[in-house]
């Protein structure tokens, strides 16, 4: 018992940045991003009896949560906007991506990307996972990833260049 | 590294922007996740994949440790009920057990080959009774090497007959083909030396079947003893055509009683020699093969069972694996969907 709680702590050290990493970019929210990165390992902890290591490395399997807990949280946000969206029109609240580190024109061109194109971006480039381990996290073959990751940053750049002209 | 691990060269400076700007984690985070993982961990459950990894190799010993019970149980207990093996091991054990014990009045079926060591030595053939009149037959059927075997096997049984003090009753000797052939002799033994006939003929060849008929003759001839006595007094006492017919009449009866003295005088023996090897009946399997062979059956019924019911529960499995992809393939959509409008 107390040897897999202090590996499973030991995981969490190691891929904390990850996670958070992998949910701010989802959502770019900061404050949403820990929530949901401290509820992904809360979720680890309970399925932690589940993880294989033939199927995957802790990483992936940690991000495959934490895509899960990312969606539960766009799916209620979605809900809560379109009910807001139905009495009044809120100002956006939210703490933007940039104000943790990111230099304005990143930001403006990561803004301007769907969180699909984020995520694979994300995943591939921010956290450097090869192509068959970021397929599984988004439930797709390496070669769609690949290709979804060129559209993405096709996109991005394409934002970025606008966002400097600006 | 392959191709599809690498990203665009076009995007290099994007590429590095974002590395060089990746926010960090917060601090409170890294306490708030710390005290999560610090949490004593829920015991390990049975998830469905474990249940399979182990109840797949669980149901398959089982199967196979029931058809091994069942195999050396049939083995041990070949007499009891049930098992494969019953059929075979009894029959198989009667003729031999006859073969090697042959009983007055029993024969041993035609055909049956001798395997055991002690049946290719000379027969035994059980010993007329002394003082008592009895109808004595004996048939031989023994293998001979060919058709030169065989002429020179019948000359012998012949020369082994006179030496007796037999005789030759009839004797069919005929050649179809070039290599087969058969021998049909009868021949009459004096009953005092029947055995050492019997022992002696054996000795010619490989016996193949062997079979021995004694019938009493002392109560007819005890009958036909006392008749005759009875109407010798009345004879004696007669006179005329009355005593002419009890002459005759006793004459016959005489005769009758001479007849039976001398059928029970010698015993006839049949000796039927071949160059045929009759087919060899399949081998009685051992215990170690009734085993093995009612496993196996057992087996083999198991995975009928397990097929038959595969094939009925198929059309529900592609359903049910139909309804859980469909599933997971809308789901998977919807996320997609999801996140392109986020």
């Amino acid at each position: 018992m107390t040897t897999v709680t202090s590996s499973l702590a030991d995981v969490a050290r190691r891929h904390l940045d990850d996670v958070y990493r992998y949910v701010l970019y989802l959502t770019r929210d900061p404050h949403a991003a820990e929530d949901l990165a401290a509820e992904t390992f809360e979720r680890a902890v309970r399925l932690w009896h589940r993880f294989d290591p033939e199927r995957g490395s802790e990483r992936t399997w940690l991000c495959q949560i934490a895509r899960t807990v990312a969606l539960d949280h766009l799916r209620a946000e979605e809900r809560r906007r379109r009910r807001e969206e139905r009495y009044a029109s809120l100002a956006d609240q939210t703490e933007e991506l940039s104000e943790r580190s990111l230099s304005p024109w990143l930001q403006a061109a990561l803004g301007a990307l769907s969180a699909a194109d984020r995520e694979v971006i994300v995943l591939r480039v921010i956290l450097d996972l090869d192509p068959t381990s970021a397929g599984r996290v988004l439930g797709v073959t390496p070669t769609a990833c690949t290709t979804r990751l060129g559209r993405a940053l096709e996109k991005l750049e394409r934002n970025a260049r606008n966002a400097r002209v600006a | 590294m392959s191709p599809e691990t690498l990203i665009d060269e076009r995007f290099d400076e994007l590429v590095s922007a974002l590395r060089a700007e990746t926010p960090g984690t917060p601090q409170d985070l890294r306490e708030r996740v710390a005290g999560i993982t610090a949490t004593p961990l829920p015991a390990r459950r049975f998830t469905t994949r474990r249940i399979l990894t182990f109840a797949a190799p669980a149901i398959a010993g089982l199967s196979l440790a029931v058809a091994v019970a069942v195999g050396l149980n049939s083995a041990i207990d070949p007499g009891g009920s049930g098992g494969a093996g019953n059929s075979g091991s009894s029959s198989a054990a009667e003729p031999r057990a006859r073969e090697l014990a042959p009983q007055v009045g029993e024969r041993a079926p035609i055909g049956t080959v001798a395997t055991d060591s002690s049946a290719q030595k000379r027969a035994v053939a059980p010993i007329p009774t002394d003082g008592r009149a009895q109808d004595y037959n004996a048939s031989l059927v023994l293998l001979v090497d060919g058709t030169e075997d065989l002429s020179a096997t019948t000359q012998r049984a012949l020369r082994t007959t006179r030496r007796l003090g037999g005789y030759l009753v009839s004797v069919n000797y005929t050649t179809p083909e070039p290599v087969e052939g058969t021998a049909a002799v009868r021949v009459r033994i004096p009953v005092s030396r029947v055995q050492a006939a019997i022992v002696q003929f054996s000795g010619l060849g490989r016996i193949l079947a062997q079979d021995t008929r004694i019938s009493d003759l002392q109560l007819p001839l005890d009958e036909l003893t006392r008749q005759i006595r009875r109407l010798e007094r009345r004879a004696a006492a007669a006179k005329g055509a009355e005593r002419e017919r009890l002459l005759a009449q006793i004459a016959s009866l005489r005769r009758q009683r001479l007849e039976i003295n001398r059928r029970a005088a010698f015993a006839t023996v049949s000796l039927d020699l071949t160059t045929h090897e009759p087919k060899e009946p399949a081998a009685t399997p051992g215990r170690l093969d009734r085993a093995l062979g009612d496993a196996v059956g057992i087996l083999a019924a198991e995975l009928i069972i397990a097929a038959y019911v595969l094939i009925v529960a198929s059309p529900l499995l592609v359903l049910l694996a139909a309804a859980f992809f469909g599933n997971r393939a809308l789901r998977r959509h919807a996320d997609q969907q999801l996140l392109e409008r986020a």
